[in-house]
């Protein structure tokens, strides 16, 4: 299975004569001289932000005036430039603007590439390396970090499998897409290498939560990919980096995820800016928001099984395993997790989705969990 | 069309009892128990820091990677426990001797460390300081479309292989990583610089079109890294190479150097993978003999395109005067000689012997020279 | 002063590299081995400098270069090096005329040779860090 070229360019015998016609006599031919493309000269508008791709929106090139449908361009010809007959056609299935963009798109794919970190350098290995840890509590963070190296490349896979599936006018949206993949094998790699200094290696993978990631990869579209993926599960994993960094055992490991937060904070921005903008240009597509969402939902709820990662998490935010410790650790979860869910349907509301709770059977259990922990708080008050 | 889970998870009384358990306090703790690998990974080099080859450690390492990945289609990470059904997440490259390199690693820890960002690391503020006369501004243009067009198409053959090439693989999938953001920032940089000089874009290339998607729509991911990596990849360092080398813009000069950085990493990892191919793989030399006799057609299909050798010509001319275009054209065929030379070096070493008899490419090049 | 070619001269771009550590660091990771040949009067100045994470860490005069020993060697005549090595001092760093690579990619002013193609490829995967060492020579009391 293979793309043939439409000629075999050495058989091509006028092709050949032209070329070498060329290269003897440098007759050239010129004509791409003369389009007249120009436009006036692009400059940094912050410079110390440097020429930025928010520089470039300008008529005839930029993304503000790009049509909701991309008709033209079925190549790799960049956009604005002129497509000559017999470019090829790649096969390009996302050609609707609103299925793959989101505001700001250019700042964030700038954003990325002036804060890209280096996790061979950037973390605090030394400190790390030497640090003394209660031998428990180190062993439910390898567990944690076992986790976390699992799941982040998803996210490069995923976006990456769409990056072919877009028009090629949609460039920006491609560079964030590379930006992304970039951030989550990094990613993965910090939490590895955290994970083999621990004296402990990797312990368990999670079954459950590779299922959440089947279904992050089989996504029926761009833009439920990317609901799922930016907005559902990496928000919960933002929030669940913000609870690491909290409980996190070392200073040197709060910098690691300081750092990893930055970037998924970033996807999570896409993931918001993009179900914005596709509520705004799409509307016809809320509908089938909610029913994606029903299922993402279904898995994250189902994700309880796996205590393989709930647990560990209950030993680091109580810092140990005697009843004290995992009622504190417990307590801490709760929190976390309800606040997880909590900030999930507030960026829904944030992106014009407030109708989603109502909808949501997690928010019911939610609600119920509220209630319950409401309830059995006013029963432990001491009487009168 | 979509995955769904296989209950629903709301219904499932078993799901609720556990949790509630959980949060009650009754751990299981069974995680504890995982029958892995203990060991404590520092960094041997400070200098460095602490590289994918510290980590390079016993079952978890990259170095005890068997040929063939049976045992593991889900994302669990190598080295990990596996226990229970875990999904098949649909890898449908499960060789080593399809994607790996020996160097794969290490080409990682150079690109995060040699990364720039051409917002920034450009003085872009200077280039209206000594402003290319306009036909020179026009042929920079047309050659940053072309280069434009070029990385769009090299950002996406690792696009299209990363999320089916087994999880196992982690150096090379972020090796992977590294190069669509490396293209990424080329697209950016040569899309920037056609617009800061005011001529904007110019001409997409049909012929050099076609023989990219051929490049990169390929039957397999070592055909498809042999061509992207090593045959454009050596094209593009030639061409790189020689911009720099006739253009009078110190920016522009700077832009083609970086970027030659990023196109020398790929021909590196494209050539020692086809080395670790070739070597691990019985017949594989024949077999891409045969698809480089059908394919190497597409390095002409490239180079003799009108929006390349043009615009080429003319910077390296210093203008349209027909004499000093016909000079040029010698110089051309210099790099193309040199870069030609180097691609079938780099085959030459990767295993693939005696190409430079086989290829049709140098009789031809030689041909147009006169 | 220091004159040109001679030990002292790389010497002391090493010192300089030392001191500018923060830009080398910037540029990333430079592993790469090369020998310079400077050829005078029918002979050659030889010299190899190794390079590693972001130092110099091996600076050698030689009698002659074991091309195996090193990834690549840029050489070429003394009055094309003394000419880099004065505009870089003139501009604080090589103008478009006189980098590296527009001095040797045609191969009329300086070449590079070299025996393997991966190790010759070096010469582009740190091309930045190369350009910018030669650039410390503007720092150097040259005769």
């Amino acid at each position: 299975m293979a793309y043939l070229s439409t000629t075999d360019f050495i058989e091509d015998k006028d092709f050949l004569d032209k070329w070498r016609y060329t290269m003897r006599t440098g007759e050239l031919d010129l004509s791409w001289m003369n389009e007249d493309r120009q436009v006036e000269p692009c400059t940094p508008k912050q410079p110390r932000r440097g020429l930025t791709l928010r520089d470039l929106d300008v008529p005839g090139y930029g993304f503000t005036e790009m049509p909701e449908i991309a008709r033209r361009n079925r190549s790799f010809a960049p956009r604005g430039a002129e497509i000559p007959a017999g470019c090829p056609d790649l096969q390009a299935d996302v050609n609707r603007k609103s299925e793959v963009w989101a505001y700001n798109v250019e700042g964030y794919y700038e954003e990325a590439m002036t804060r890209q970190w280096n996790a061979t350098t950037d973390v605090p290995w030394q400190e790390i390396v030497s640090a003394e840890i209660p031998e428990d509590v180190n062993r439910a963070y390898a567990q944690l970090l076992t986790f976390l190296s699992e799941v982040e490349m998803i996210a490069t896979d995923v976006p990456a499998k769409w990056l072919g599936h877009l028009n090629a006018d949609f460039f920006e949206v491609k560079n964030f897409i590379a930006t992304q993949a970039m951030d989550e094998a990094r990613h993965m790699e910090v939490f590895r290498k955290r994970a083999l200094a621990t004296g402990h290696g990797l312990l368990r993978a999670s079954a459950q939560n590779e299922t959440n990631l089947k279904f992050l990869r089989d996504a029926d579209g761009f833009a439920e990919m990317s609901l799922a993926l930016h907005l559902q599960a990496e928000g919960n994993v933002l929030t669940l980096f913000r609870f690491s960094e909290y409980i996190s055992p070392t200073e040197a490991d709060k910098k690691m995820f300081r750092l990893v937060m930055q970037d998924e904070a970033r996807h999570v921005g896409y993931g918001m800016q993009h179900l914005k903008w596709v509520l705004d240009h799409f509307p016809e597509k809320r509908e089938i928001v909610h029913k994606h969402l029903d299922e993402a939902e279904n898995f994250l709820f189902g994700a309880g099984y796996a205590t393989e990662v709930t647990e560990p998490f209950i030993m680091l935010a109580g810092k140990g395993l005697t009843q004290e410790c995992i009622r504190k650790g417990i307590e801490i979860t709760l929190k976390f997790q309800l606040q997880q869910i909590e900030e999930y349907f507030e960026r829904l509301e944030r992106c014009g989705m407030p109708e989603r709770r109502e909808k949501s059977r997690l928010w019911q259990i939610v609600e119920m969990t509220k209630a319950a922990q409401a309830e059995m708080a006013a029963a432990a008050q001491p009487a009168g | 069309m979509g995955f769904f889970a296989e209950k629903d998870f709301f219904e499932d009384v078993e799901l609720l009892e556990k949790v509630t358990k959980t949060m009650a306090g009754e751990l299981s703790l069974d995680w504890l128990d995982a029958a892995t690998e203990r060991v404590k990974c520092a960094p041997q080099d400070t200098r460095r820091g602490f590289t994918m080859d510290d980590i390079n450690v016993g079952s978890y390492g990259y170095s005890s990677l068997p040929e063939l990945i049976r045992n593991n289609y889900s994302m669990a990470a190598r080295g990990s426990e596996r226990v229970g059904r875990l999904p098949d997440l649909g890898y449908v490259v499960n060789r080593k001797s399809d994607v790996w390199a020996d160097a794969a690693a290490a080409l990682y820890e150079e690109a995060k460390s040699r990364r720039w960002a051409p917002a920034v690391d450009v003085a872009w503020g200077t280039l209206h300081e000594s402003p290319l006369p306009p036909a020179l501004e026009a042929a920079t243009a047309q050659l940053a479309t072309f280069l434009e067009e070029m990385s769009l198409g090299r950002m996406e053959f690792p696009s299209r292989w990363v999320a089916i090439i087994n999880q196992e693989f982690i150096e090379l999938k972020s090796l992977l990583c590294a190069q669509m953001i490396d293209e990424a920032r080329h697209v950016e940089v040569f899309r920037k610089r056609a617009l800061a000089g005011g001529q904007g874009l110019k001409r997409a290339s049909a012929t050099a079109e076609q023989a990219l998607k051929e490049m990169v729509f390929g039957d397999s991911y070592a055909e498809g890294s042999v061509a992207c990596n090593v045959l454009l990849g050596s094209l593009l360092l030639g061409v790189l190479g020689h911009a720099g080398a006739v253009t009078t813009s110190a920016v522009d000069q700077k832009i083609f150097r970086l970027v030659g950085q990023d196109v020398g990493r790929a021909l590196a990892y494209g050539s020692a993978a086809l080395a670790y191919h070739v070597a691990h793989r019985p017949g594989a030399g024949d077999a891409m003999h045969d698809f480089l006799d059908h394919t190497e057609h597409t390095w002409l299909g490239v180079t003799a395109s009108r929006e390349l050798l043009e615009p080429l010509a003319v910077l390296t001319a210093g203008g349209t005067d027909r004499a000093a275009v016909q000079n040029a054209m010698q110089k051309i065929g210099f790099t193309l000689e040199r870069s030609l030379a180097s691609y079938l070096a780099h085959l030459e070493k990767a295993g693939i012997k005696d190409r430079s008899r086989r290829s049709r490419l140098p009789q031809l090049l030689a041909a147009a020279r006169g | 002063m220091i004159s040109f070619p001679s030990l002292e001269f790389f010497q002391a771009l090493q010192a300089r590299m030392r001191e500018k550590q923060e830009l080398f660091q910037r540029l990333g990771y430079f592993d790469t081995t090369f020998g310079v040949r400077v050829l005078d009067n029918g002979g050659a100045h030889s010299f190899i400098l190794g390079f590693e994470v972001f130092e110099n860490v091996r600076v050698e005069q030689v009698g002659a270069i074991e091309q195996a020993e090193v990834d690549f060697v840029l050489e070429g005549p003394l009055g094309v090096w003394r000419e880099m090595l004065d505009n870089i001092r003139r501009n604080r760093g090589a103008d478009a005329a006189h980098s590296l690579n527009t001095l040797t990619h045609f191969g009329e002013s300086l070449r590079s040779v070299y025996l393997d193609p991966d190790a010759h490829d070096k010469m582009y995967r740190f091309a930045e860090s190369i350009q910018q060492y030669f650039n410390l020579a503007a720092e150097v009391d040259l005769a």
